[in-house]
């Protein structure tokens, strides 16, 4: 249709001229019909083309080389790996994002209403330096709430770290959905769009996450013994200011996609799946007042990963947690 | 009682002496008088026996406090009055030192805690 009106708006002047010049009117006549066919067939050949690659785009296995032919590519997507085009996505997401229907659904951690329904998909907490060094990304194209997009499959390098899956909509480069799932294939937490509003809506732009420099070293110095799990580093510090005086330091940590929580306590917490603890100072000192305090770490990894990364911390440095915090910390408001 | 008869009329005797004659035979008696007096003053007589217990249980009232029924109730009011004193200052200590000494470590946290972190560390949104 498009193409028939520019064909139109380029012929009607032409047309004009040819017949204000002194060509006699059979030749006239002749030549306008010869125009008028070769017009039809071209508007027809590009209709043709059009349909058919908005048919192909719609199926879930679009092969490369149409899919390089239709004009919604462009060539730099193209010649980038995926797991540039990937970040360049996240990294778009900061700032736009696809509005509409979603569901959401949590798995872990366990909670009362593990599936609902939400505007928008929940922001993801990527690190694009720690997903290139940390996930292998492949790509395949896929279809969410009706739009074409690309299907990334992140492959962490660990073999206990949840593996994603990242839906990406092929025009607009922001997430359509994406899911998380434990190495033996149990789902940890899904979201996607069930239907997608015209247009994207603009966001106040955030920063891209990057591993804090110094921010392992301090927490090391805390916590002698500690052994981070495969691929994780230190992204922030929040203290906690606890119920009578009793504060806790919250340190998350990342490889990327999936974030382990490490808290420093002088309460110690009920073991569950998915929670390690250790307490440090024995049974007899673990009270507000007297210096005892435990360590939680909260994640979607196997138990024995997580118990294993705190089961060589021997004591805490009170001093090095007091600098840590104050050197990296950001106080929050108690939830208790 | 018959010394102190015989006490009370040797001065008479000595008196009637006195007045009959005036004459130097007289102060030698009265001299003789006086040493059997003085004799019979340091002999114990049964008199003597026990007065000193009769003088302080006449004299209780007055004398002393720490004698007698007065004095022992005295004794157990001052006992219960330090016990109750120890009693006081014991629990006033356990009080001040409560919290790390009487009261157990506090309960664990469910472990609802730890995920209300994780939670807040994935993410808005969820």
């Amino acid at each position: 249709m498009h193409r028939r009106v520019i064909h139109g708006r380029v012929t009607r002047p032409l047309a004009r001229s040819w017949l204000r010049s002194g060509v006699r009117l059979r030749s006239r006549v002749r030549l306008a019909a010869l125009l008028l066919s070769a017009g039809w067939m071209g508007a027809g050949w590009g209709a043709a083309q059009t349909g058919q690659s908005q048919t192909v785009q719609n199926q879930p296995t679009q092969t490369q080389p149409v899919q390089a032919a239709s004009p919604t590519s462009s060539p730099a997507q193209d010649a980038a790996t995926p797991t540039d085009a990937l970040i360049s996505a996240l990294r778009r997401s900061l700032v736009q994002e696809a509005r509409g229907e979603a569901l959401l659904e949590l798995v872990f951690p366990p909670s009362d209403t593990p599936v609902r329904r939400a505007r928008a998909l929940p922001r993801l907490g990527t690190v694009p330096a720690l997903i290139r060094r940390n996930f292998v990304v492949t790509s395949t194209p896929g279809t969410v709430a009706g739009r074409p997009a690309t299907r990334y499959l992140l492959t962490p390098n660990s073999a206990q770290a949840a593996r994603w899956t990242i839906w990406i909509d092929v025009r607009w480069k922001v997430p359509l959905a994406y899911q998380e799932r434990l190495p033996d294939g149990t789902l940890a937490r899904r979201a996607e769009l069930l239907s997608v509003n015209p247009g994207l809506n603009r966001l106040a732009a955030r920063t891209v996450q990057t591993p804090v420099p110094g921010l392992k070293k301090a927490l090391l110095s805390v916590l002698p013994g500690l052994s981070l799990p495969a691929g994780f580093e230190p992204l922030r510090v929040r203290v906690r200011a606890g119920a009578a005086g009793a504060g806790a330091a919250e340190v998350v940590l990342s490889d990327g996609l999936n974030v382990l929580a490490l808290v420093v306590s002088s309460r110690a917490v009920q073991p569950a799946s998915g929670v390690a603890v250790r307490r440090l100072g024995g049974p007899g000192l673990s009270r507000p007042g007297l210096g005892g305090q435990s360590v939680w770490l909260v994640g979607n990894l196997p138990q024995n990963t997580l118990e294993s990364a705190l089961s060589g911390i021997r004591r805490l440095d009170p001093a090095a947690l007091a600098s840590m915090t104050g050197t990296f910390g950001r106080p929050v408001a108690s939830e208790e | 009682m018959k010394n102190t008869e015989a006490d009370m009329n040797k001065p008479d005797i000595h008196q009637a002496d006195s007045h009959g004659s005036d004459s130097h035979g007289s102060d030698i008696s009265e001299a003789d008088e006086l040493s059997t007096l003085f004799a019979a003053a340091r002999e114990l007589t049964p008199a003597d026996l026990g007065a000193a217990d009769r003088f302080l249980a006449a004299n209780a009232g007055t004398l002393g406090r720490s004698f007698g029924r007065a004095g022992r109730r005295r004794r157990v009011l001052r006992l219960w009055a330090g016990a109750v004193l120890g009693a006081a200052a014991a629990l006033g200590g356990l009080s001040l030192l409560g919290p790390s000494v009487l009261r157990p470590a506090p309960a664990d946290l469910p472990a609802s805690a730890a995920y209300s972190v994780y939670q807040s560390a994935i993410g808005e949104g969820w």
